[in-house]
């Protein structure tokens, strides 16, 4: 039996509990909210500015909302809409299938890498890692990209750098080698093959690491464009990234020799089409961050429960 | 549940992506193939180049082969490769050993001296007065000795304009506004600027958009505005100083006047107080907020470039006498390749692209009929063939006649240029040559202190020369302290030494 005061008293000390919590709650999400905004600010100033008129935006300066709205940036960039087009066909085209190709023959070299039976683990281990250490620097892997393999001004080009990067390598055979022996032992003990273990017991347990690392190397194709520039002269197969660049280097360029000889500025993409071309450019790999980010969190924190 | 199905989604997506991505694959066998060759036996001569690739540039090149073919022998490749990739990619191929023919030099961009430094380009200086002699006479010996290096020329030089004839620039609005354009035109020297730029800061003041006189005050501290030829930015020499005493530039009197001039101007508000880089600057101007550009260099058909340029209709005066040196008679050339199979064509053609008109104007402009048509044939004005707007919208519009050849060649395309071929022309022939023309300094001994003093530069002689520096007395004695702690000293005794064995070679 409780008598009312004491009723009183434990509604009273519930309700500071909720208040307290309450707080607690509300103060850390404030944080959480500020350091958010802090973060959103500059990318909403970008599509802001991208959608503001070009002088209102010398006039006034980069505002939150368009001073003066304007579309102007957005048709100057798709006044050539087939250029635009073709560099995010390209660059979808790289991404998707270099990530697929890329992931297909890391997992497989990290799986076999991972295996202790696997009798050239350590000299091939020593290989992989060996690239991380040293490289023959630019102009071998020039001369080796244009005048062995022949691959400039094709998509090979764009694709071949991304296949096999050693440190990924290295991440997914710690994964695959963490994995139970036991469950491999028993597959075998069923009869399946060594593709049939890789396939149905390895590669479906390493799904987190796959996507993260599929996502690192989808990022590296999204964002890479000092391939094209070393290798790609046919615009045709400029990815979006390296248009990107190209646009604004040319604007660049333009002003750097603009005492040189007689120019015409009136080509130059102004600062609105700059921010547009960003917006363009930053838009779809956000997106393609949405879909990864459950697995991406996972493959991050998995490491920490062992 | 959801979230599963969107992720199958987008999977399918990237497949479906991978497909049409499999479409572009079979792009690859098309560029395999070598373009079918009309002119079966004849060599290629490969251009290479900065700029964009023009849609036309396939009926282009047919119609300069027809030339080429007749008159060299030869047939040519123009191989633009875009502003930005251009240094990268002529320095990954000329590291590799690719070849090529022709390319596009200077010392701002693939940089002439490395290029001969690291024996990319071929030596061309005994070819040019046997296979080029029409080109080679076009220009006096003074003017190629300025693309001599180590006794040999290794770039056939683009003529245009070689003087920097520095003065300001004003909005003629403006200038009628304030009612000063007698003053204008009647200036002899940047004092005379000042008036001018104080009527203009009150006209701002009741304007709404005008918003200062000037954005940037920096260009006049620019050793050129002062009649020096820099060797390098802070070592100079005076244009009429025959013996050729190098100077270090901040030492100088005209640099203390332009520091004291450039700081009055700022205290008395003809710029905004927080200093604008260049690319605000442009800005500014096409907004309408400033009105003038104190030092640029005024040329014939200037004023009609920064009105295409800023949208506004500008009056410029030249405050300098033009001079001619090594830097402005360089700013573009086109050199031989040293592993070209053929140096000798090579040459041909650089005395057909700066001597045959037709040529010229086709690289640059198109085809007649179909890129453009004559405006005024009597006058060389053309206009956008078939009805279009502007050259953008012809196909073949490079834009960079400076960059292929004898600009003085080049049809005018506004009519507000004609007549200023002759003119640039006239003003290159009677400027005075510079000491120092034909001059050029190898710096590998000085590396560490060219390094230092750029340093210098940015944190000391930049703020003076933007007018934020309080003290300009101190300011300027801690600058010189610092280019003296630079080893600036070591670098002038360089040039001079070498400037010295230069006079004596050629005397």
């Amino acid at each position: 039996m409780t008598t009312p005061h004491q009723q009183l008293l434990a509604r009273r000390q519930r309700d500071t509990d909720l208040l307290l919590n309450w707080i607690s709650r509300f103060s850390l999400h404030l944080v959480i909210i500020i350091l958010a905004v802090l973060c959103l600010i500059p990318l909403l100033l970008i599509v802001s500015a991208s959608f503001t008129d070009e002088i209102a935006l010398t006039r006034n300066g980069y505002q939150l909302v368009p001073s003066q709205f304007s579309t102007e940036a957005y048709a100057l960039i798709f006044r050539n809409p087939g250029t635009i087009v073709r560099a995010y066909m390209v660059t979808i085209f790289v991404t998707g299938f270099g990530t697929i190709i890329s992931l297909t023959i890391m997992s497989l070299l990290a799986y076999a890498l991972s295996r202790p039976d696997f009798v050239l683990r350590k000299p091939i281990s020593l290989i992989v890692f060996f690239t991380m250490l040293f490289n023959g620097g630019i102009v071998p892997y020039y001369i080796l990209m244009t005048q062995y393999l022949r691959v400039q001004d094709t998509l090979f080009a764009l694709l071949l750098p991304y296949f096999v990067v050693a440190y990924y390598v290295l991440i997914l055979r710690t994964y695959f080698a963490a994995l139970p022996a036991e469950l491999i032992e028993a597959a075998r003990m069923d009869g399946a093959s060594e593709l049939r273990i890789f396939w149905s017991i390895a590669l479906p347990l390493a799904k987190p690491a796959l996507a993260t690392i599929g996502l690192f190397t989808a990022l590296s194709y999204w964002n890479d464009w000092t391939t094209s520039l070393y290798f790609i002269r046919d615009a045709n197969l400029y990815p979006l990234q390296y248009l990107l660049y190209i646009i604004q280097s040319n604007a660049q360029a333009m002003q750097l020799q603009a005492t040189v000889g007689t120019i015409n500025m009136g080509e130059v993409p102004t600062q609105t089409a700059r921010m547009a071309m960003a917006v363009l450019a930053t838009g779809p790999a956000a997106l393609i961050f949405l879909f990864f980010q459950r697995y991406l969190v996972r493959g991050v924190t998995l490491g920490a429960f062992k | 549940m959801k979230n599963g199905l969107t992720r199958r989604g987008f999977l399918k997506g990237i497949g479906a992506a991978a497909a049409a991505g499999g479409m572009s694959f079979s792009g690859l066998a098309k560029l395999a193939a070598a373009p079918a060759r009309r002119y079966q036996g004849l060599p290629t001569l490969v251009y290479m180049f900065p700029g964009g690739v023009q849609a036309d540039v396939a009926r282009v090149q047919d119609a300069l082969n027809a030339i080429a073919a007749e008159r060299i022998g030869a047939t040519i490749e123009l191989r633009a490769v875009d502003w930005g990739a251009y240094d990268t990619q002529i320095s990954l191929i000329n590291a590799s050993g690719e070849a090529y023919d022709l390319a596009f030099t200077a010392p701002w961009i693939n940089n002439y001296y490395t290029n001969i430094g690291q024996e990319y380009l071929a030596g061309i200086g005994d070819l040019l007065p046997e296979l080029a002699p029409n080109y080679y006479a076009s220009m006096t010996q003074d003017t190629w000795n300025a693309a001599r290096v180590g006794g040999d020329i290794y770039g056939g030089i683009n003529q245009q304009i070689f003087v920097k004839p520095f003065g300001p620039y004003i909005r003629s609005d403006v200038l009628e506004a304030i009612g000063l354009a007698d003053a204008f035109n009647s200036m002899t020297s940047y004092a005379d600027l000042e008036p001018i730029l104080a009527a203009v800061k009150e006209f701002a003041d009741s304007d709404d958009t005008l918003t200062h006189a000037t954005s940037n005050l920096a260009p006049l501290s620019i050793a050129e505005n002062w009649g020096f030829d820099p060797i390098l930015q802070y070592l100079v020499v005076k244009g009429t100083d025959e013996s050729a005493q190098v100077q270090i530039y901040t030492q100088t009197d005209e640099f203390a006047q332009a520091v004291e001039t450039i700081r009055r101007w700022y205290l008395a508000g003809y710029a905004p107080s927080d200093v604008q880089q260049w690319t605000e600057m442009d800005a500014a101007w096409q907004a309408g907020q400033i009105a003038v550009r104190v030092a640029d260099i005024v040329k014939p058909g200037g004023n009609a470039e920064v009105a295409a340029r800023w949208g506004w209709d500008v009056t410029s005066r030249a405050l300098v006498e033009p001079m001619l040196t090594t830097g402005g008679v360089i700013a573009t050339l086109n050199g031989v390749g040293s592993v070209s199979a053929n140096p000798e064509l090579a040459v041909r053609y650089l005395e057909l692209v700066n001597t045959d008109p037709l040529f010229y104007n086709t690289l640059c402009k198109g085809i007649q009929g179909v890129h453009w048509d004559w405006e005024d044939e009597a006058q060389g004005l053309i206009r956008p063939a078939g009805g279009a707007a502007s050259f953008a919208d012809t196909g073949y519009n490079p834009n960079t006649d400076w960059m292929f050849g004898n600009v003085f060649n080049a049809y005018y395309t506004d009519p507000s240029q004609v007549g200023a071929w002759p003119e640039t022309a006239e003003l290159n022939r009677n400027a005075r040559s510079s000491p120092v023309l034909g001059f050029t300094f190898d710096g590998s001994n000085v590396q560490t202190e060219l390094a230092s003093i750029s340093a210098v530069s940015r944190e000391y002689a930049d703020p003076l020369g933007s007018g934020v520096v309080e003290d300009v007395a101190a300011g300027l004695a801690t600058l010189n302290q610092a280019m003296l702690d630079a080893g600036i000293e070591r670098v002038r005794d360089e040039i001079q030494s070498q400037v010295d064995a230069w006079k004596a070679s050629r005397a």
